[in-house]
């Protein structure tokens, strides 16, 4: 998907942010550009400390307390973020930006059953009760239903709606679309698992509810933070193919953070390649592969092993993840470079698009 | 050469599970259940498998850092279950083990050359301090690191450099035979490679036997000269490597080798899904532990435990009662011989 002249749903432009601590600042984030157009899967990808995570949490307004943003802008459809008040903030998160992040048992409530905080997440929306009541004895197929609640199509005239429905039938409504909604996410039994806690479930249908909750709010962006690093290889091949096939039936932007530069070539439309709180280099999967530009990204991908392609001598980048606190000057990948020159030393690059939405953030072009 | 220096067979290790006020053992976890294979000296054996297969519990019980319940490990002839406590220290010169997490295998309050000459002295093998700081340095040499980092603490390395300490440490006391537990899972990509590296280097200068445990399947396969899969407590397959990673001949084998992420957005996967996910432990399917996930279980398969067959690849053996083409998905029961072929030859070998 090329991005062209489109406007993007999410867009952060220089965003800055550091990380008190009592050794010294930590740079976290240096002038990260972003863009998440509509509809797309956009994966930001790479190595501990590259500032992936912190970029997702800055968006969600979600920095913990020793975070300062020096600088920067958060433009959700056209609206800075960073100056919302964080009850503003708790909103958005309830109805436009949903997170999964990788480890679903601190995320969901222990003392609670499934279908409790299943439930919880349409009530946030007033449109739920409008669309949902008179289809049910209509007697549609459930796959329809939920899908056309996942594409909004609400009626106009439900909103008035929800003051004149019972409570019971609230329950009754939510109880059904839950029940529609881990369908949808491929769990098998969806009324037993509605009784069941989440300790009695496995890491693989944990995830999947956190799916199910962030779906039920009908987001414009879900933020999906290493959501398969914690799952075995097979259940994630399972997640990540549910990630697929529900692409179609939302009507949501993802922003994929993975570390796993082959789960984003699998999944993701566009690539960010990440490098100590820079973007090193944005473009689409396949021309980020085929045509690798900043010698990051070429020199990452000669290190990933391939099953299908044994080699005898792996190769890796030589030295290690500079510490943010004493960045390398200029470009920050200069020390580890093997085309680094004068310039490199001196003077940060720019992020410089090549042609066609591919972006490169180094000295060589 | 193709001597065996470790011969493991039918090792059980089961962790018992208490309740109630009087703390009874009501059951039994059974992490390893039956295991057998065979490591050649100077080589590599990969063990994967996902969480909760065992392959961890197997490499503490093939050193006895965990107490097997039964069955025997052959450590160069010596059997390692019956070993008295001092034949296990001097078992454990020769046989080390590298974890995971080195900074957790680390002591944060020890520097690394005190880290280092430690291991030295505990098994006799310097005269003098001298000695020992000389031997330590050598060491730091070997993994890529110099005589400065002697006298640094762990947390001033970097996850790279402290994964090449814990090397280090296992090299001082001179073993033939290494575990090496998810050595690169805490590392970034950048820098996996180089560990592995390192520790491909050192094998063959030193003539050093490896058991690789991971669930990366990519990095077993850069690793190792043969591969073991592990299911809940099982060997499902157990073959050379390319045999394993080009044909493999059990279902799991097959669906796990599958679901592995390519590096490429434009290779077609046709996509091959297992359902559900691993069981627990504890209730362990019966017969083949694998049959409640595979495509092609038949009543056979719930009847009892599955017998290692010879597949068709050089030293093959599948734990599965049929030979499936999975293309086609056509499955054809495997003759009861190929049990006895198999039994037989593993008599041979461990004899």
């Amino acid at each position: 998907m090329a991005s062209g002249d489109r406007e993007p749903i999410l867009e952060t432009k220089d965003l800055t942010v550091n990380f008190k601590t009592y050794r010294g600042d930590v740079k976290a984030l240096d002038r990260v550009e972003l863009a998440l157009y509509r509809h797309e899967v956009l994966a930001l990808v790479g190595e501990s400390g590259c500032g992936k995570s912190v970029s997702a949490l800055a968006i969600l307004g979600l920095l913990p307390q020793n975070a300062l943003i020096l600088d920067g802008q958060i433009l959700f459809k056209g609206e800075d973020l960073l100056k919302k008040s964080s009850e503003q903030m708790r909103e958005i998160r309830a109805e436009e930006i949903a997170a999964i992040f990788q480890d679903p048992v601190t995320f969901l409530n222990p003392v609670l059953t499934v279908g409790v905080q299943l439930r919880e997440a349409f009530f946030v929306q007033k449109h739920v009760w409008n669309r949902t009541l008179p289809d049910t004895a209509e007697n549609k197929s459930s796959g329809d239903e939920i899908k056309e609640f996942l594409m909004r199509k609400d009626r106009p005239e439900a909103e008035a709606q929800a003051d004149r429905i019972s409570a019971r039938e609230k329950q009754k409504i939510t109880e059904e679309l839950s029940i529609k909604m881990l369908h949808l996410v491929r769990l098998p039994d969806p009324e037993r698992i509605l009784t069941q806690y989440p300790h009695e479930l496995s890491g693989g249908m944990r995830q999947r509810c956190m799916i199910a909750m962030a779906l039920a709010r009908r987001p414009s962006i879900i933020v999906a933070d290493e959501i398969t690093t914690a799952l075995d290889v097979t259940v994630q091949a399972q997640i990540l193919m549910l990630l697929k096939e529900l692409r179609d039936s939302i009507d949501a932007s993802t922003l994929l953070i993975t570390h796993d530069l082959s789960v984003a070539a699998e999944t993701a439309d566009r690539i960010a390649v990440m490098y100590a709180g820079n973007v090193a280099e944005v473009a689409t999967t396949k021309e980020l592969f085929r045509n690798p530009l900043h010698p990051y990204t070429q020199l990452l991908m000669r290190c990933i092993p391939d099953v299908r392609k044994p080699v005898v001598r792996l190769e890796s980048i030589r030295g290690n993840v500079p510490d943010l606190i004493d960045p390398p000057s200029g470009c920050r990948f200069h020390p580890r470079c093997p085309f680094a020159m004068e310039i490199c030393r001196e003077k940060k690059p720019v992020l410089k698009d090549v042609g066609n939405g591919h972006l490169v953030h180094c000295h060589l072009y | 050469m193709t001597e065996e220096i470790l011969v493991v067979d039918d090792l059980r290790t089961w962790f018992p599970i208490k309740a109630g006020l009087l703390q009874r053992t009501t059951g039994h976890v059974r992490a390893v259940d039956g295991v057998s294979l065979k490591v050649r000296r100077g080589e590599t054996y990969g063990l994967v498998g996902e969480s909760g297969s065992g392959k961890t519990t197997l490499g503490k019980s093939i050193l006895r850092l965990i107490e097997p319940t039964g069955g025997t490990v052959l450590f160069d002839g010596i059997d390692v279950t019956k070993a008295t406590k001092g034949n296990v220290k001097k078992l454990r010169r020769r046989i080390q083990i590298i974890f995971q997490d080195p900074y957790a295998s680390l002591d944060p309050r020890q520097t690394v050359g005190s880290t280092l000459s430690e291991a030295m002295r505990t098994h006799g093998l310097v005269s003098s301090k001298a000695d020992a700081i000389r031997h330590a340095k050598d060491l730091l040499r070997r993994v890529g690191l110099n005589d400065e980092h002697l006298f640094r603490f762990p947390h001033e390395f970097s996850g790279g450099q402290r994964q090449r300490v814990a090397v280090a440490r296992a090299l001082a006391v001179d073993p033939d035979f290494i575990v090496l537990d998810e050595p690169t899972s805490f590392l970034d990509v950048s820098v996996q490679a180089q560990v592995l590296d390192l520790l491909k280097d050192l094998q063959k200068e030193l003539n050093l036997t490896y058991v690789f445990i991971s669930h990366n399947l990519s990095v077993v396969q850069y690793m190792s000269n043969r591969v073991g899969v592990m299911y809940l407590g099982r060997l499902m397959e157990d073959a050379e490597r390319d045999s394993i990673y080009n044909s493999p001949e059990h279902p799991y084998s097959y669906y796990l080798m599958a679901a592995i992420p390519i590096p490429d957005p434009e290779f077609k996967k046709v996509p091959k899904l297992l359902s559900g996910d691993v069981p627990s432990p504890v209730n362990i399917p019966p017969g083949c532990r694998f049959h409640p996930r595979c495509p092609y279980a038949t009543e056979k398969c719930r009847a009892g435990e599955v017998p290692f067959y010879v597949g068709s690849g050089s030293h093959h053996n599948v734990a599965c009662h049929y030979s499936i083409d999975f293309e086609r998905g056509a499955q054809t029961l495997r003759p009861a011989s190929l049990t006895q072929a198999a039994e037989a030859r593993t008599r041979s070998q461990a004899g």
